[in-house]
This record gives C-alpha cells, structure tokens and sequence, in this order.
C-alpha cells in the first residue's frame, strides 16, 4: 500500500491523510491545548479523495498517521458513455473507466489529469 | 467531573463541554476559571429535581473535559466547533461551558438553529469590538449568519448601532422587566445561550462585565425551562472566579435546570 507515517502535526489543509483506511484530502486542520502538562490536540476535517465523504480524527499532535502516496497522473480521453470516460494512461497506455467529474464536459482525444491510489482513480 | 455526569460517553443524551477561553475580555478577566467554577459549585445539589421528578444520574448525561484554548481563537472555535459537531452527530446534545461568551459561536455554528435564544445583559450585536471581529461582544451578530432570528431576553445595554440593528426584523430584544411573561413563540430549532451576566450583579458578580438592573435568578430559571425543549444546543457562559461562587452556582443550576426540562421536553 504506497503510504508514509507521519506525526499529526505535520499534517495541512490540502494535504491527505488515511482516515478509517480511506484516502482524504484534508480541508480544515485546527488545535487545541488540553492542558499546560498535556500534548496538544488536534483535529482534522477531510473528504475521501475518491467516495467524496467527510470524515474526521482527533488526535494529538504527536500521534502517528499513515499519508496516502496519490499519484496525479496524464491521461487521453478515448469515449465517453454517459456518465464515463474511458480513458488511456499517457505513460503505460493501460485504459479504464473513470466516472466524468460533475460540470465536466469530457470529449474523445481531451487530454486530462487524474489522482490514483491503489486501484481507484478520480478525474481532477 | 460535573457532578452527576458519569454516563459513558458513547451512550449518553448530554454532554458538559468546558471551553475556558479567556482572550477577549475587556473588563474583569477570569473567564478562563469558568468550567471549573461551574463543577465545583454543582457539588452540593441534590440530584431529584422536583419540577420534573426526575434525577440528573438518570438522565446519561457525560463530561467531555475542557478543550483548552490556543492564542489563535478563530482556529480554537474550529475546532471546538468540530468537537461539538461530534458529539451532535452522535446523538448527544452538547452543554458548554464557558468560557467567554466568544465560545457561543462554535456552538452555533455545530448546531446550525433556526432560533438562536440568549439571556444576556448586552446585545451583543457588534461587527466587531476594539478591532476584534471575535470579541465575546460580537456573539449575536455571528449567531445570525447562521440562524434566522435572534432572542434576546434581558438585554439593557448596547452601543447606538447595536440597538439599531437589534431593531431589524431579525431580532427581538426582551427587556429586562418583560423577560417574567415572555413566552417562547419559536420556529424550529433552538439554541439557547446564558451569558450569566444577564442576571442583576447582585446575584452573580463573577462575571467579566456587569451590568445593573438586570435578571433575578427565578426569571432566569423559568426561562431556561420554557425554551430548553425546543434546544439543539445549550451554553452558559463568562462566570470567572471574582466572586464567592454566586455565579458559577447559578450557572450550574441553570445548566441543570435546562437538562432536566428538556428531558421532561
């Protein structure tokens, strides 16, 4: 599973963090003292990168958290079937399906970025 | 521990929540005593309450601890705001303590009111006060970019501008001497904020900024009692440790007072 251990405190908004071992993208990190003897506190806001749903952690800063190693990746439009793409890695010439972003107008040969972890890909 | 608060977290209805800010006072500091003040004064109350006929030790009620306040307060409100949301989502209505008022913006913002309901002696409907936008002066004016109406029971002070907006659609503003007939006539959800302030210095002069001729504690406890069915979230707030324990003791019972009406609901 290409991920790294990092301490909480290194974490930031728009970084990625494995929450319920699910890659999200951090959109609020905030901390709070609990008291002059105790580590501090954090708490981290994230969306799922790729299922879209919120979660959250509260840990202190000093805990250890695993980082998603997302890949962004170029890639070539082939179809488009509806809601899908099917679209051709621009380096390993592998294809596959990936749902069209909401607001997104995808056509044959458009060239497009994508975000893949493991075996789940997102069209940015 | 507040007194009585020993359910276990993951099965409770009510959770205590200190939130001992203290960054933003302007006149007497000590706000940051507040939630210790507030458990320490609770110790000695019985916990039947006759009005309800129930006892508090029934009624799951947990303590969360303090979540300690950091120099960035608008972060600190992040994630006190995150917190409370937490426990909302889980099923337990959350019963902070302050703190100063400035904490009431977390909780409105986790609980997200049509009604936002707060005893206070000021209007507290400042942008901002001496150039904070997060001056505990500023709560109801935060309150309204999430709720849709603002009550204010007790409220005697104000700037010019404060009491000029307080004449907006928006807010109703019930004077001291009316809050003993106000009946709530609330759509939707509730949250109800207690600056302790709003009660008369005579009762409660642990407080960061009196203000004369304002609440007496019955006043107080039946208004408390009168919207906390209707409450998603309740607070009670800049009692500091300037005083014999006259404002953290009713500050403890007003929380009390609340949990159990709206258990009672």
């Amino acid at each position: 599973m290409p991920r790294q251990q990092n301490e909480v405190r290194d974490l930031d908004e728009g970084s990625y963090v494995m929450i319920d071992d699910t890659p999200c993208e951090i959109n609020s990190y905030s901390t709070a003292k609990p008291g002059k003897h105790g580590s501090a506190k954090a708490r981290v806001e994230a969306e799922g990168v790729f299922d879209g749903k919120k979660r959250s952690l509260s840990q202190p800063v000093d805990a250890k958290v695993w980082v998603p190693i997302i890949d962004r990746k170029q890639g070539q439009v082939v179809s488009v079937t509806g809601d899908d793409a099917q679209v051709m890695d621009l380096e390993t010439y592998d294809t596959f399906t990936m749902r069209i972003p909401e607001g997104e107008d995808l056509n044959p040969d458009d060239e497009i970025e994508y975000l893949e972890y493991e075996d789940q890909r997102k069209i940015v | 521990m507040f007194p009585g608060a020993s359910a276990d977290p993951a099965s409770a209805e009510y959770v205590v929540v200190g939130a001992p800010l203290d960054a933003s006072t302007t006149f007497q500091p000590g706000a940051r005593f507040g939630p210790r003040r507030v458990r320490h004064f609770a110790e000695s109350f019985d916990d039947y309450d006759q009005y309800t006929e129930q006892r508090f030790t029934d009624l799951a009620v947990a303590d969360h601890g303090d979540v300690g306040p950091t120099d960035d307060v608008d972060e600190y409100l992040t994630f006190l705001r995150g917190t409370l949301a937490d426990h909302a989502e889980e099923g337990r209505l959350p019963l902070l303590v302050g703190g100063e008022h400035t904490v009431t913006v977390a909780g409105v913002r986790a609980l997200d009111p049509d009604v936002f309901v707060c005893l206070d002696a000021h209007l507290d409907l400042r942008e901002s006060y001496a150039g904070n936008p997060l001056s505990h002066a500023t709560v109801a004016n935060h309150a309204l970019d999430v709720a849709d109406r603002a009550v204010i029971l007790g409220a005697r002070t104000g700037s010019e501008a404060e009491w000029e907006r307080a004449g907006a659609d928006d807010v109703t503003v019930v004077p001291p001497q009316a809050v003993a007939d106000w009946e709530p006539d609330l759509d939707g959800d509730a949250y109800l904020s207690v600056d302790i302030d709003a009660a008369d210095p005579g009762y409660a002069p642990g407080t960061g900024t009196m203000e004369p001729f304002g609440l007496d504690p019955s006043t107080m406890h039946e208004a408390v009692r009168a919207v906390a069915p209707r409450a998603v979230g309740f607070d009670v707030v800049e009692v500091n440790d300037r005083d014999e324990g006259q404002a953290a003791v009713l500050a403890a019972k007003l929380l009390r007072a609340f949990v159990y009406a709206h258990a009672d609901g």
